[in-house]
């Protein structure tokens, strides 16, 4: 039985009497990549928030490593990274002064920071463009920064909220082969895409949200083989019999 | 430790900021020079004399000559449409008529007007100028009601009228040049250094400036999902909102450390002590300024909104504060007691003339100091890294 490393218990949010995560469970194991997809508007980002400390659930819990993020946050904060939709990063700084700042920020004394600064940078494929200033990278090296900062500190968990969202095919390959890297490397990690192949691709299980809720969870090919064949079934197919074809906000 | 990293991080992003500096060194300095290069360098009064000489007489001749003598007094003589069309464009604030008929009313021993006409009271220039006119016209009828007195009782006595006439003169001459009745003026001290009440001011308002505009740039953090980033690193909202306190301090102390560095270098006006007393009520202000920015950055919504709170709070507490010239009527007066600025401007200058020591300052420093603690409690309850969370 593999170890359960996030736990979330029947999650609920609302805003303003709406409800945008609706009574959510779900369990990721150690070392697995989970995605969790849904159309704009399911509940994921809420959902990353609850995870992650940033929003406190209205209802249920969320354990990580045993940790709730009830009362244990700062805990919880110890062993996850996330990386945002948006890029959160300081344009008027260099790479490795984003990189440096968050390491601080996660606790690292500045010796550690900046080595661990130089290893992301390998990593992501900007060592080059070190000491660039972030504002005049492409979309591509931004989002790799932004994946980068995540891992400051070597975080257990990792949230990557579409971290591959507008970007050419090169920084996308840098970031799967990153992200399959970091499973090699036994890190936990929670994803979201819009990009169906790219969650077959990565994601050994998958949740669809829509409407707050998780309405199918499985594997990859598990789902496609409820469909139909799974050589004839993509997991797109799938998520719009799942979600429908109805446009969204 | 953390929240003084993150304070650090954003001083380094200041000073490597050339348009963020620009704003808030460049601008004060230039507004500092504009200020004292129009109103610093004034050692005597000098104003302008507007004068519509409609006798042309030997004794409104004698009232113009007298004026143009006066230092600091530029006598232009103006026809009276032209006065008329002057006034009517605000032009000028005050003209004296000397009319028709004054030299020839004067030698007949009769009495004569001469008529200021002005807008308003006149402004301040104004008076003064028509205060001295009125002095030279009193001092030239005078003398012709003396001239006329000797002449009358002297008529019939058989002396030459000329005799008479030109003793009378050299009297009145030797009078005017050396009067009975001197006026001394006694020096108590030095003239007030206009830098003086200008330096505090300035500085005020750019710290304000500067400090509540940062709250833009807390907008636009919470909207690019920095703050929300900062929240799940190991920093608490309880750090993260103090390092952003403390982040506005050392942005605003930077500015107002190296503008006071630059008033000591060009002016060397502070002793050892006076400048590290300016500096410490400057750094009270600040921190204050630094809460009030967090207020603002808390209850608007927007950028745009925030910029608008922001500049609409500086300059009314700026022009309230007395920045540069303390408000003298009644309500305004005791509405500007009710500002910040007031109170760090009135401290400042204490200090920065050497009139006051921070002993002396208790209540200036208590009102700054319990604004900014009340600042800083109801910014830590409304603010919010995120839209809807901590």
């Amino acid at each position: 039985m593999p170890e359960e490393f996030l736990i979330a218990q029947d999650l609920q949010k609302s805003f303003n009497h709406i409800n945008a995560v609706d009574g959510v469970s779900f369990s990721i194991h150690k070392g697995e990549i989970f995605g969790l997809l849904g159309p704009n508007g399911a509940g994921k980002t809420t959902t990353i928030r609850m995870l992650s400390t940033v929003l406190p659930p209205d209802n249920g819990d969320v354990v990580v490593a045993g940790h709730s993020v009830r009362n244990q946050g700062d805990l919880i904060r110890r062993l996850i990274g996330v990386c945002p939709q948006e890029l959160a990063l300081y344009p008027e700084f260099s790479a490795t002064d984003n990189l440096v700042f968050f390491g601080r920020m996660v606790g690292l004394s500045g010796r550690e920071a900046r080595s661990q600064a130089q290893a992301i940078l390998e990593r992501v494929g900007l060592t080059d463009r070190a000491q660039g200033r972030v504002e005049k990278f492409s979309g591509g090296m931004k989002r790799r920064i932004n994946l980068g900062i995540s891992l400051m500190g070597h975080p257990e968990l990792l949230f990557l909220d579409e971290p591959t969202v507008g970007i050419d095919p090169q920084s996308r390959n840098n970031i799967y082969e990153t992200i399959l890297g970091l499973k090699g490397e036994g890190k936990t990690i929670l994803y979201t895409t819009h990009y169906m192949e790219e969650a077959d691709r990565l994601c050994d299980r998958v949740a669809i949200m829509d409407h707050g809720r998780i309405v199918a969870m499985d594997r990859p090919l598990e789902l496609k083989r409820k469909l139909g064949p799974p050589d004839k079934v993509t997991l797109e197919d799938v998520f719009l019999n799942m979600t429908g074809r109805s446009l969204r906000d | 430790m953390r929240a003084v990293h993150l304070a650090l991080f954003e001083l380094r992003s200041y000073l490597r900021d050339m348009g963020d500096l620009a704003f808030s060194l460049l601008l004060p300095i230039t507004l500092l020079a504009v200020m004292l290069g129009a109103f610093g360098q004034q050692d005597q009064f000098n104003g302008t004399a507007y004068v519509v000489d409609e006798d042309n007489g030997p004794y409104a001749q004698q009232v113009i000559g007298r004026l143009k003598e006066i230092k600091g007094l530029d006598v232009r003589l103006i026809s009276a449409s032209d006065a008329e069309s002057r006034l009517d464009r605000a032009n000028i604030t005050v003209a004296a008529y000397i009319p028709q008929g004054f030299s020839q009313r004067l030698s007949g021993g009769q009495g004569a007007q001469v008529t200021f006409k002005q807008r308003g009271n006149g402004g301040q220039e104004g008076q003064i100028v028509a205060s001295i006119v009125r002095g030279v016209v009193q001092e030239v009828a005078g003398e012709a009601y003396v001239r006329n007195q000797v002449q009358a009782a002297l008529s019939g006595s058989g002396t030459n009228p000329s005799d008479v006439a030109s003793t009378v003169d050299g009297y009145l001459e030797r009078e005017r040049r050396s009067p009975t009745v001197g006026v001394r003026e006694e020096d108590v001290g030095k003239r007030p250094n206009m830098l003086f009440l200008f330096l505090p001011g300035v500085i005020t308002m750019f710290a304000l400036f500067a400090v509540s505009l940062r709250s833009q740039a807390i907008l636009d953090e919470r909207r690019n999902g920095t703050l929300e980033r900062l929240l799940v690193t190991r920093l608490g909202a309880g750090e993260l909102f103090f390092g952003k306190f403390l982040a506005g301090l050392a942005r605003g102390l930077a500015q107002v450390v190296i503008l006071l560095v630059l008033a000591e270098i060009v002016f060397r006006i502070f002793t050892p002590v006076s400048f590290f007393s300016t500096l410490l009520v400057a750094a009270l202000f600040v921190a204050t300024v630094s809460a009030i920015g967090l207020v603002i950055a808390s209850v608007a919504r927007t950028r745009e909104q925030a910029s608008w709170i922001a500049t609409i709070f500086t300059l009314v507490m700026s022009m309230l504060g007395g920045t540069f010239f303390e408000v003298q009527s009644g309500l305004l007066r005791t509405l500007s007691r009710i500002t910040i600025n007031w109170y760090a401007n009135d401290a400042l200058k204490a200090l920065i003339t050497g009139d006051g020591t921070l002993a002396k300052l208790g209540l200036q420093m208590a009102v700054i100091g319990g604004v900014g603690l009340v600042a800083f409690f109801v910014a830590r309850a409304l603010f919010k890294a995120v839209p809807e969370g901590k």
